[in-house]
Parts: C-alpha cells; sequence; structure tokens
C-alpha cells in the first residue's frame, strides 16, 4: 500500500459511484432531450412552410444527439470513476479528479477548517456520501471528494477531525 | 446520537416564513396592483379575490412547508471537539465544525427576536467563502449561554497545546472578541503612533520617480476624458487645444493621411509627428510623477511589534496598519525601467483577522524601493524566512515547444481568414504578428522560475514586467497540479499555490510547464511541509 515515500497509494472512490453518476446523467440527458423535443415540435408547429426534408433532418439529428448523449452517458462515469482518487496519509488528503484536464488537489490536514458528510437523495440509496473539506483558501475552499461508502465518508471525516486534537500545535 | 442534541426555537418556523413572505413581497404587490388595475372601474375594493388567494396559495404553502422541514430536520450537536449540524430534506449535510476553528460565535437580535426571547447565532471560522460557516435561525436565548461554554470548554481543553504554536503573533484563542478589539485599537491609534522602526521613507526625489515608473498618467488622462465627455465638454476643450495651435491639427491630419498612402510622407511630418507623440508621452508621465506626489507624499511604513504601519497622502492621509500575520503573499514587482535603474516595488496581500467578516486587500509596503535595501525589507515582511536563499529553478527545458503549440494553433484561425479576404498581402500582416507571438512565448517561457524551500515557495515571471510572488510554507492552504491535454501529451503538468483572500487579478504562485513527476513530488513535499506549521487568522 504504501510507495517508497511513506505516502499511502491512491485508492479509487466506490464503484457505486458509477451507478450514481450513470443515473445522474441518464436524467440529464432525458430532461436535455424532453425539451429539445419540445422546442422541435414548437417550431414544427409555427413553421408551414419548413419543408418535409427539413422536418426529417431536423428530426434525425435530434435522434443522434440524444443516442450519442446516451452513448456517452453510459461510458462517461467509467472514465470518470477510473480517474477519480484520494489518499489520506498523515499529512494531507490528496484527490486526484478529471478525465481530460486531470487535477491533484493537496489539503493538509492542518488547513481542514471544517467538513461536511452530505448525502443526496441517489447517494442515499446506494449507501454513498460525499466528504466536503472547507479551508480558508480562495480557489479551494471547498473541496469536495463524492463516490464514498458512507461509511468510509464518516470514517475519513473522523480521521481529519481527530487530527485538530492532537496536530493543532 | 446523544441527549445534547437540539433542535432550534419552534420560532424559527415563523422567521422562516417571514423571509420567504418579505422575498415574494415585492411580485405579491405587483399582482396585486395589477389585478386591482384591470377591474377598477367598478371600485377600489373590486378586484378578482380568487386571483389573490391563487397567488397567497403558490407561494406560502411551499414556503410553509419548506420552513416546517427545515425545522424538523436541522439539528445541533456538541461532541467533544466540534460543533455538529445536521441539516437538509433531500440532501442531507452532516457539518462538523471544530470548536479550536471557531473564530466568532455572533448573536444577532433584532426587536422580533427580542420580544420572542430568541437569538440568531453565526458560527465563523473565517473560512474562504466570507460566509459564515454555520446561521442558526434561530436559537432560545438559553441555548446560547449553553453553546458558548460548550464551545469555550471544547477550546480549553484544546488550547494549551495551541498556546505554544509557533506563530509568534497569533491570535489568542480563549476570547473571540479580542480579534475585534486588535483590529480596532491597531487601527484607531495608526495615525497617531509615530514611534516603531521605520522601514521605509520615501523622500520627494523617489516620490516622483515611482510616479514616473508607475506611469498611471494615461489612466488619469482616460478619467478626465471620460468625465470631460460626461459633461458635454470636450468639443470645447478639442477646439480650444487645437486653434492655439492650428499646426497640430495640419500635423495629424498630414500624419493620417500619409499613413493610409494617400499622400506622400514628408520629413518635417514626420519629426513633428514624432515629437507630438513624445510629447504627449512624457506629460502623461508628468502627470503620473505629479499623482504620485499627491497620492503617496510622505510615504513612510514602520513596523511596530508585529504590525506593520503605512502612512502616507498629501490631501487624502492614509495610515494603515497590517498585521504581519494577516500578510498571505507577497509580490515584489519589477518593470523594465524598475530593473534599469535598480528599483523594486513591493506588495502584500492580506487576509482575515477581524472576527467576522474575512477582509483581503492588495496594499503597498513599498511602491519604490532600492534593490539593494529590499532583502532588509523582505526580512521584516517575511520574519524568518531566507529569501536569498532560495534556490531558483527554471521551468521544463522542453516547456517552449509545449508552450507554443496551442498559441499557433489559436492563430492558424484568423491567418486562414486573413489570407482568404486579403490575399498574399495579408502575409505583411499574418508573418510579423506570428513572429511576435513565438518571440513573446519564447521570452514569457524563458522568464519563469520557480523556488520551494523549507519556509517559502516563489514564483517568478514576465519579460519586459516582471513579478516575484512569495508565499509562507504556513500561509499555503492547498496544493494542486493540473494537467491539460496538451501538458499530458508532454509530460508536464502545472503547479499552484491556494493562499487565503488572493485576488482574481494579482500574480499568484501558478507554475506551469513543469516535468509531471516532478510537480507531483513538489506538491506533496510542500503540502507535508504546510501540514506541519499552522496557519490562524
Amino acid at each position: 500500500m504504501d510507495n517508497e515515500t511513506g505516502v499511502p497509494a491512491p485508492q479509487p472512490v466506490d464503484p457505486r459511484f458509477m451507478i450514481v453518476r450513470r443515473t445522474a446523467l441518464r436524467f440529464t440527458v432525458a430532461v436535455g432531450a424532453g425539451v429539445t423535443l419540445l422546442v422541435l415540435l414548437i417550431v414544427f408547429a409555427a413553421a408551414d412552410e419548413l419543408p418535409g426534408w427539413g422536418r426529417a433532418g431536423l428530426g434525425t439529428l435530434w435522434l443522434v444527439a440524444v443516442a450519442a448523449g446516451v452513448r456517452a452517458g453510459g461510458r462517461w462515469p467509467a472514465r470518470e470513476h477510473a480517474h477519480l482518487r484520494y489518499a489520506l496519509s498523515d499529512e494531507a488528503l490528496c484527490i486526484w479528479s478529471g478525465v481530460y484536464w486531470r487535477r491533484a488537489i493537496e489539503v493538509p490536514r492542518s488547513r481542514v477548517q471544517h467538513t461536511d458528510v452530505s448525502q443526496g437523495p441517489l447517494e442515499r440509496r446506494h449507501g454513498l456520501g460525499t466528504l466536503v473539506v472547507y479551508t480558508a483558501g480562495t480557489d479551494h475552499a471547498r473541496v469536495a471528494l463524492p463516490g464514498l461508502a458512507h461509511e468510509v465518508a464518516l470514517a475519513l471525516r473522523d480521521d481529519l477531525r481527530q487530527d485538530h486534537r492532537d496536530d493543532i500545535v | 446520537m446523544t441527549s445534547s442534541e437540539q433542535r432550534l426555537h419552534p420560532a424559527s418556523i415563523l422567521f422562516d416564513i417571514a423571509r420567504y413572505a418579505r422575498m415574494f413581497a415585492w411580485p405579491a404587490l405587483l399582482a396585486f396592483f395589477g389585478v386591482g388595475r384591470q377591474t377598477m372601474g367598478s371600485g377600489r375594493y373590486d378586484f378578482d379575490v380568487s386571483r389573490i388567494e391563487v397567488w397567497l396559495w403558490v407561494l406560502l404553502v411551499p414556503s410553509v412547508a419548506l420552513s416546517l422541514a427545515r425545522y424538523f430536520t436541522f439539528r445541533i450537536d456538541y461532541t467533544a471537539d466540534a460543533l455538529v449540524i445536521r441539516s437538509g430534506i433531500v440532501f442531507k449535510n452532516v457539518r462538523h465544525v471544530p470548536y479550536a476553528r471557531i473564530q466568532n460565535l455572533d448573536a444577532v437580535r433584532n426587536p422580533f427576536h427580542r420580544a420572542l426571547g430568541v437569538v440568531e447565532v453565526r458560527v465563523e471560522t473565517g473560512g474562504g467563502g466570507g460566509e459564515p460557516e454555520a446561521r442558526l435561525k434561530v436559537l432560545p436565548e438559553s441555548a446560547v449561554a449553553d453553546m458558548r461554554a460548550r464551545v469555550f470548554a471544547g477550546r480549553a481543553a484544546v488550547a494549551p497545546s495551541a498556546r505554544a504554536g509557533a506563530e509568534p503573533a497569533a491570535l489568542a484563542v480563549g476570547d473571540p472578541a479580542r480579534g475585534v478589539d486588535d483590529g480596532a485599537a491597531a487601527d484607531a491609534d495608526a495615525g497617531t503612533a509615530a514611534e516603531g522602526v521605520t522601514l521605509l521613507h520615501l523622500p520627494i526625489k523617489e516620490l516622483l520617480l515611482c510616479g514616473f515608473l508607475e506611469n498611471r498618467g494615461m489612466v488619469l488622462v482616460g478619467a478626465a476624458y471620460g468625465a470631460l465627455w460626461q459633461m458635454g465638454l470636450q468639443d470645447r476643450v478639442w477646439s480650444w487645444l487645437f486653434s492655439t495651435n492650428i499646426d497640430a491639427r495640419d500635423v495629424a491630419r498630414g500624419v493620417v493621411l500619409a499613413l493610409m498612402g494617400r499622400e506622400p510622407l514628408s520629413l518635417p511630418l514626420v519629426a513633428m509627428g514624432l515629437g507630438g507623440v513624445a510629447a504627449f508621452l512624457l506629460l502623461v508621465r508628468l502627470i503620473s510623477m505629479v499623482w504620485a506626489f499627491v497620492r503617496l507624499y510622505d510615504f513612510r511604513l514602520t513596523r511596530h511589534g508585529d504590525d506593520l504601519r503605512v502612512q502616507f497622502g498629501f490631501f487624502t492621509q492614509v495610515a494603515a496598519t497590517i498585521p504581519l500575520r494577516r500578510i498571505q503573499s507577497v509580490t515584489v514587482q519589477r518593470g523594465w525601467l524598475h530593473r534599469w535603474l535598480g528599483r523594486a516595488a513591493v506588495r502584500v496581500e492580506t487576509a482575515g483577522g477581524r472576527a467576522g467578516a474575512a477582509t483581503r486587500d492588495r496594499e503597498w509596503v513599498a511602491p519604490l524601493i532600492r534593490e539593494h535595501d529590499l532583502p532588509a525589507l523582505l526580512a521584516q515582511v517575511l520574519p524568518g524566512v531566507d529569501v536569498a536563499a532560495a534556490e531558483w529553478h527554471g521551468v521544463h527545458p522542453r516547456a517552449f515547444r509545449r508552450a507554443v503549440k496551442p498559441v499557433l494553433l489559436v492563430a492558424v484561425i484568423p491567418s486562414v481568414v486573413a489570407l482568404s479576404l486579403l490575399g498574399w498581402r495579408a502575409l505583411l500582416l499574418v508573418v510579423p504578428v506570428l513572429a511576435w507571438m513565438v518571440v513573446r512565448t519564447r521570452q514569457h517561457v524563458r522568464h519563469l522560475s520557480w523556488a520551494a524551500g523549507d519556509d517559502l515557495v516563489a514564483f517568478r515571471s514576465g519579460w519586459f514586467n516582471r513579478h516575484d510572488t512569495l508565499v509562507r510554507t504556513s500561509r499555503i492552504q492547498a496544493v494542486t497540479t493540473t494537467a491539460s491535454p496538451f501538458d499530458r501529451r508532454a509530460a508536464m503538468a502545472g503547479l499552484r499555490v491556494d493562499t487565503a483572500g488572493a485576488g482574481e487579478v494579482s500574480h499568484r504562485i501558478d507554475v506551469p510547464y513543469l516535468a509531471a513527476d516532478l510537480a507531483a513530488r513538489v506538491r506533496e513535499q510542500l503540502a507535508r511541509r504546510a501540514a506541519h506549521t499552522t496557519f490562524r487568522w
């Protein structure tokens, strides 16, 4: 688990994160498809002079876009999951994320001001939670780590909190 | 959890509903009068009542439901070391605010609160957001005393170790009110106190030089022109300017016509044109000098214990106190003229401190300082940090190749457009612009450097206008590495250091084009070093 520098190896988040993300993305795609379909129907109803091939073209475009959305929504969560990692060492919490634009945020334990463990409805259904760490910083005043099993999120929270007592100096 | 779990006062529901009602008051009024006017003919009260009822139902029912739900889900609990706040109906949240981090417990009471014997409590830890970390609306009055007692009891358990902190100017943890008193007292006597060690005083000669180098004259000219335009006077000023000097208009017209290729360019015209431009630039610098003289007159930086004080101004006299512990980063700026004349300007970014609203500011500690006095000043501003010992490194050897690719990629589109519109003549424009972009990128990359020592992290950038930003390890809040697809192709990454109160536009520690593994190593190192220091407002 430890590499030569004594820092724990990056850990993946819970696989159920993918289910939650997939559901959320599907929902987003469905809403998007519904709204665009509505717009399309209004256009069809309003524009009388729109020729038949125009209607067919727009309809096909809509179908293709929705299909692409569904496909991406199916694959994206796995890629997100693959690139979301975290490690809590004795000194800092580090979170890796991002599929194309990669980012690693490292928050020293002694800079954690306070913490949240939150659960949205989807997360609650799958027993997941999000750990949110607050710092006094500017860009990273709020650092979130989603996709943790709720117990793990609580354990990490307690681990981070424990630290305030010993390491306050 | 335990029996210490508390709810809000039932009056919370009332206050919550009142808040929603206030929010809806304006649209409700509009609707009311809108409806009223439609049926005004038959009498003042003869409007369509049912529609108002509909509005009330639409607005009130959800807000009452929300308020009730909020009341029944909001819980406060006290653990051994933290205040725990549970909230949320659909999105559940559990927030832990450690007692040791609580800066301030503000109790707010308006007349309604007083009438009902309740208090709104704001818990602040001085996080980056600027908002209180928790608003407890509303608690019974007795609960506040209880909360204070618990928080301070919890804190006292932690305090003995905290007091031994390495920070010399750390705010005492015991009494939250002290933060306010300290700040207020320090600000109050900042103007009168004359003792203390003078670190920098700008004589008139340096002030004028500062104005010359800062070159803010153009801003003033712009502002003045804007003001004239606002008052509709600019035509008169122009005609006054050019009627006294008829030649000027001819010169200007001559130059413009010549530039457009309508008339041959005559040498006297060129000379006069250039002379005019030079005179204008000189005038702008002169204005800037006068402005610096007025604004920064008698600039004096002194140190009183753990506070820096700056005093300056001819008409508007400014006296500001900068507690050393509030300094989050220091930026040394040197334009090319600064470097030529052996001068620099120093600015600090401060944050927090005053319990309550986390203040942030950028302040001059030295609008102009001689290069050989700079180390002594930095030693005062960053006590215990050896800036001279910093080992500066350049960025990745292949950084230029990495940096120039996106620049050229972006330049392709306008170049193609220009070529297709203007034909081969466009090359006259495209080639110099591209060459300039390449040279600029080359120089930009060449002038990037960074240093990461035990108690200091620093970043330098700028070709003509150079900025060095210095951050003490104890002021680091978070360290990030980022890699765009371009970076990843080149196995590079950028390194950023987040501090409290960093401005949007200010020069920050943001080192691009490092080898990816090096960036990761430095990130870990900095985070580890920061973890072993304390940050306190």
